[in-house]
């Protein structure tokens, strides 16, 4: 029953973020703001985790492929499809739910105990438009950017370290990651990390605008913003999986 | 003026204030005065519009809150002004960005106009220094000062005030609560004041309202109000020893 009361209110909050913005050009700004906060400020993560995963994956496909039946440009398209199916958008929206979720749903929930966002309402501004929807929109924009870069820095990750560690020569790598290339796959990976934005997001935001109490609970909105925008994800990673590969 | 007429208010079945009613006039500056928990808060907040009243009537110079579409609502909106318990200054903008915020939100003039009025409602707060320091770096009696610019700054009609001393020294605290009756009378401002202290009763308070569990329990002047006969205000006001003696 908690559960279909949380889905009214959750939709009742996006049908508040998505209106028009007071002032558009302090809406501008306020985007701009938080692409760096919560885009760009990112970068760094994403460039470790994604060398390194590209790194491992291909170090594991190659000590796993000793079948000399097997070419071994398998390994830079195993490689290559790992990031873009799954690394790049999903794993990548999981890690950064981790860092933006938890962000954005305590920044939210410490303005809420505080009374900030009670003010914003009493000086007549839609608080939920206000301070979700560039937070929405910024996230919308670059998480999608990111995941194409974490992705070729996946395979660059691969390339260096499958010769570096023998399992693969680099003539082959390359052969690999251009054998039968489906630019679909590209568009599935964006559409993916699109939606998982979005979900990251607005449930992250959804736990911190809903606060009741002090710090505490403001800790405790964060840590669930995290967990049920994990579960979220997953869930639609399944469902976009179906709808989109099938 | 503000009229309030027989307001309800409850949380999840709970009733936290029933059956208040009263007026509040220009230029004056009103208390509400009550133990902590009587829902001095939650009355402000519901006739503020905050919080939606479940029962009663709430008039603002004639024009009834009940009875205001959402558009109605926040124009009326930018001619209140509302001081938090906790100042509720936003903590990623600077004190003067802070005091801007409603300017920029509403206002259509000159960039000079806004650092102007920034200026003149800083300086009515006697805050000269600190413009650029942001809330955490601020004391809580500034803080208070600021949230209080922040709410004169559109030029309200009407300014709530959410226990603007709490947690402050007595010197502090007497100056920020004749701040508010100075402002309250230099522009006519329709003031309410939620306080359980007894220094800005008898100080600044001209009407003063007793909330007592969530009911409208007595109302009069600060001088009636040292001579009440009403058990439960008595027990309220002569509660410390300082004040017990005084009576004496
Ligand atoms: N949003 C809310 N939801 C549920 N109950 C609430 C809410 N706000 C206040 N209450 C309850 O209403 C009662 C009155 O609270 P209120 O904050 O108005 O007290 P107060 O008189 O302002 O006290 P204080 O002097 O400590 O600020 C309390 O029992 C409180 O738990
Ligand atoms: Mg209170």
């Amino acid at each position: 029953m908690r559960f279909f009361e949380h889905i009214g209110k959750y939709l009742f909050l996006l049908r508040k973020i998505f209106s028009k913005p007071e002032r558009f050009k302090i809406f501008m700004k306020q985007v701009l703001q938080e692409i760096e906060l919560l885009g760009l400020n990112s970068i760094g993560l994403v460039v470790i985790i994604s060398l390194f995963s590209g790194a491992v994956i291909t170090l594991q496909l190659g000590y796993n492929m000793d079948n000399p039946f097997l070419p071994s440009y398998l390994i830079g398209m195993g490689n290559r499809e790992t990031m873009l199916l799954e690394f790049s958008s999903t794993i990548l929206c999981l890690i950064l739910t981790g860092k933006i979720g938890s962000q954005v749903a305590s920044e939210i929930g410490s303005m809420r105990v505080t009374e900030q966002i009670d003010s914003l309402e009493m000086m007549g501004i839609n608080s939920a438009n206000y301070l979700i929807l560039p937070k929405v929109v910024a996230v919308l924009l670059i998480l999608p950017l990111l995941s194409i870069v974490s992705a070729f820095l996946g395979i660059a990750g691969g390339l260096v370290a499958g010769p570096l560690a023998g399992v693969v020569k680099i003539a082959d790598y390359i052969e690999g990651i251009t054998f039968v290339f489906k630019p679909f796959y590209v568009f599935f990976a964006v559409v993916k990390t699109f939606v998982f934005s979005f979900i990251m997001v607005t449930i992250s935001s959804y736990f911190g605008y809903n606060v009741e109490g002090g710090a505490l609970e403001v800790g405790k909105a964060s840590t669930n913003a995290v967990v049920t925008s994990s579960i979220f994800i997953l869930i639609f990673d399944l469902i976009l999986t179906q709808l989109l590969l099938q | 003026m503000i009229a309030i007429n027989n307001i309800g208010k409850s949380f999840g079945g709970k009733q936290i204030i029933s059956g208040i009613s009263s007026t509040f006039e220009n230029g004056k500056t009103h208390l509400i005065i009550g133990q902590s928990g009587s829902g001095k808060t939650v009355l402000l907040k519901t006739i503020s519009g905050l919080y939606q009243a479940d029962s009663g009537a709430i008039d603002f110079d004639g024009r009834s809150l009940m009875d205001m579409n959402q558009k109605e609502q926040k124009l009326l909106r930018q001619e209140i002004g509302m001081v938090f318990q906790g100042g509720a200054l936003f903590d990623s903008l600077s004190v003067a960005d802070n005091v801007r915020f409603p300017l920029d939100m509403f206002w259509d003039v000159s960039e000079a106009e806004k650092r102007d009025r920034v200026d003149f409602c800083l300086e009515r707060v006697k805050i000269v220094d600190a413009h650029n320091k942001f809330p955490a770096e601020l004391s809580g009696g500034m803080q208070k000062r600021v949230a209080i610019a922040r709410a004169i700054a559109l030029n309200p009609k009407y300014l709530f005030c959410d226990e603007p001393n709490s947690g402050l020294d007595p010197v502090t605290a007497i100056v920020i609560d004749n701040l508010i009756a100075e402002i309250t009378a230099e522009f006519g401002i329709t003031t309410i004041i939620n306080t359980h202290d007894m220094n800005s009763v008898m100080e600044i308070g001209e009407k003063i309202l007793f909330i007592h569990k969530g009911h409208k329990e007595w109302e009069g002047s600060s001088k009636e109000v040292l001579n009440t006969e009403n058990e439960a205000l008595n027990s309220f006001i002569f509660s410390s020893k300082l004040t017990a003696q005084l009576k004496k």
